[in-house]
């Protein structure tokens, strides 16, 4: 089997505009959180987010490119280029057309369904912009990152909430190892923070009282996130070849189903999704390290991520070191697998793994190693990232520290 | 104190849970009826939105501890957020 790995990275949250910043802001335990800026919170319970801070989106497009695209596209566009620029690629036949582009995300063009919206329903408009439709379909991610760097090969989305940057890595990885093309542009973008989400989200009463605390007594919930992540993968072979520099190995991914609820997780879910993860990987478990947990804060997927972690790692669980970096960058949705699979590469790069930060005190049905408030110096060789979102849908993604051989 | 507002409260509680109507009483756990922290979610809007109240966060620990465990938990509790609604506006 061809193997894969990780030769560029890029991002964007609410921990800065590139994958240092992010970083290092994660090994120092700092927040992205703060009280939300992009819409009026007067009347609302949440009034915290994660918001990408000093963004101005005529700072990287021209008036011509903001009329058709979102939110969520400029950061999935922004995040590839500099994956793109970090992988040193140049993406001239043949390799444009042996190069996919998956990235994911969970609700595409909010934004613009919104201000669409709004101005139908409450304004009575006579029309819309003539690029609505284009701007909010949650496709129009991997158009752009195509259109950006003249990628001819496969490019499409993929949604799966929460797990959706965790799909695309995998899709990528797949098509990769098929030999179907050399390099993927993959990761996902979301771009939530607006009235409309945050009022469904307050809905649903999950969202935090005061910040996201995961595995934490006294947690209260999530706190929303925006932002982008993208990675270039390679086949080992292609980028030896071209002399690249290899961030780590994507040696494997696990995907499985609750087929239990619309909203609830499932112990047996999660579970299953590791344990492919590591077959897929041909790790055992003993060999796990460090895990980046889904961790959102909620009271439930705290929960049951500990009890999965107990059932697949069983002695060796207390042995692992767990960390929800949601804690400083927030959920962000469908860029979420993708931020968390930089962080979890940016710890095998560092030998350090980042913290779980507000954490109170032990919740007893919460009982492992979370690393908590400071990020630990650490061997690390093996690492997971995990994602397990709404509908039962869950990935998880096995990073290993790359070695000249 | 008005029963028509007991019998929408009971109403609403018999609607998501697995009893018929004239089966949920105020003396019915809500634990022990198919309520757990997800309908209780739905019920809470019913209530909301029926009576224009804002009902705090209840305690999600999956134990049906807090509030509401009983019919007559919810009734108290709504009873009370009208009064205060009425005496505010």
């Amino acid at each position: 089997m061809k193997r894969v790995v990780v030769t560029g990275m890029g991002c964007i949250s609410s921990l800065g505009r590139n994958c240092t910043d992010f970083a290092n802001k994660l090994f120092e335990g700092k927040s992205g959180i703060g009280p939300i800026t992009l819409f009026d919170t007067q009347g609302f319970k949440v009034k915290v987010a994660a918001e990408v801070k000093n963004y101005n989106e005529q700072d990287h497009f021209s008036e011509k490119e903001l009329t058709k695209i979102d939110r969520y596209s400029q950061f999935a566009v922004l995040a590839s280029r500099d994956a793109v620029i970090d992988a040193g690629l140049d993406f001239s036949e043949p390799l444009a057309e042996r190069t996919a582009v998956v990235h994911g995300t969970g609700a595409g063009g909010q934004s613009t369904q919104e201000t669409g919206y709004r101005r139908v329903y409450a304004e009575n408009a006579k029309r819309l912009h003539p690029f609505t439709i284009p701007k909010l379909i949650p496709s129009a991610s991997s158009s752009w990152i195509s259109i950006d760097h003249g990628i001819t090969g496969p490019a499409f989305a993929t949604t799966s909430a929460c797990s959706s940057a965790g799909h695309a890595i995998g899709m990528s990885l797949l098509m990769l190892r098929s030999g179907m093309v050399d390099v993927a542009i993959t990761g996902g973008s979301d771009a939530l923070i607006t009235l409309g989400t945050i009022k469904a989200w307050e809905s649903l009463r999950v969202m935090a009282k005061d910040t996201c605390r995961p595995f934490s007594l006294h947690r209260s919930g999530m706190v929303i996130g925006e932002g982008a992540g993208t990675l270039i993968l390679e086949t080992l072979e292609h980028a030896q070849a071209r002399g690249a520099k290899i961030y780590a190995e994507l040696a494997g991914i696990g995907m499985s189903s609750d087929a239990h609820d619309i909203l609830q997780p499932l112990v047996d879910g999660a579970a299953r999704a590791i344990r492919l993860a590591l077959d897929d990987a041909g790790q055992s478990p003993e060999s796990v390290e460090y895990i980046n947990a889904h961790g959102t804060g909620t009271i439930q997927n705290d929960h049951t991520e500990t009890q999965a972690i107990h059932a697949v790692f069983g002695e060796h669980a207390h042995k692992l070191a767990v960390s929800s970096t949601k804690s400083m960058h927030g959920h962000t949705l469908g860029a979420a697998a993708a931020l968390e699979a930089i962080a979890t590469i940016s710890a095998i790069n560092e030998q350090t793994v980042p913290p779980t930060m507000n954490y109170l005190e032990p919740d007893p049905q919460c009982d492992l190693d979370y690393v908590i408030n400071k990020s630990r110096p650490m061997p690390l060789s093996v690492a997971l990232s995990n994602s397990f979102a709404f509908g039962g849908l869950n990935t998880v993604l096995v990073f290993k520290r790359y070695n000249k051989d | 104190m008005s029963d028509s507002i007991s019998d929408n409260i009971l109403n609403i509680l018999a609607k998501h849970s697995k009893l018929e109507r004239d089966k949920v009483t105020l003396d019915t756990h809500l634990g022990n009826v198919g309520v757990d922290s997800l309908v209780l979610v739905e019920i809470i809007f019913d209530l909301e939105e029926r009576f224009d109240i804002s009902i705090p966060d209840p305690d999600f620990t999956g134990n049906q501890k807090g509030q509401f465990e009983t019919a007559a938990d919810v009734v108290k509790i709504v009873k009370e957020l009208i009064e205060q609604q009425t005496k505010s506006s």
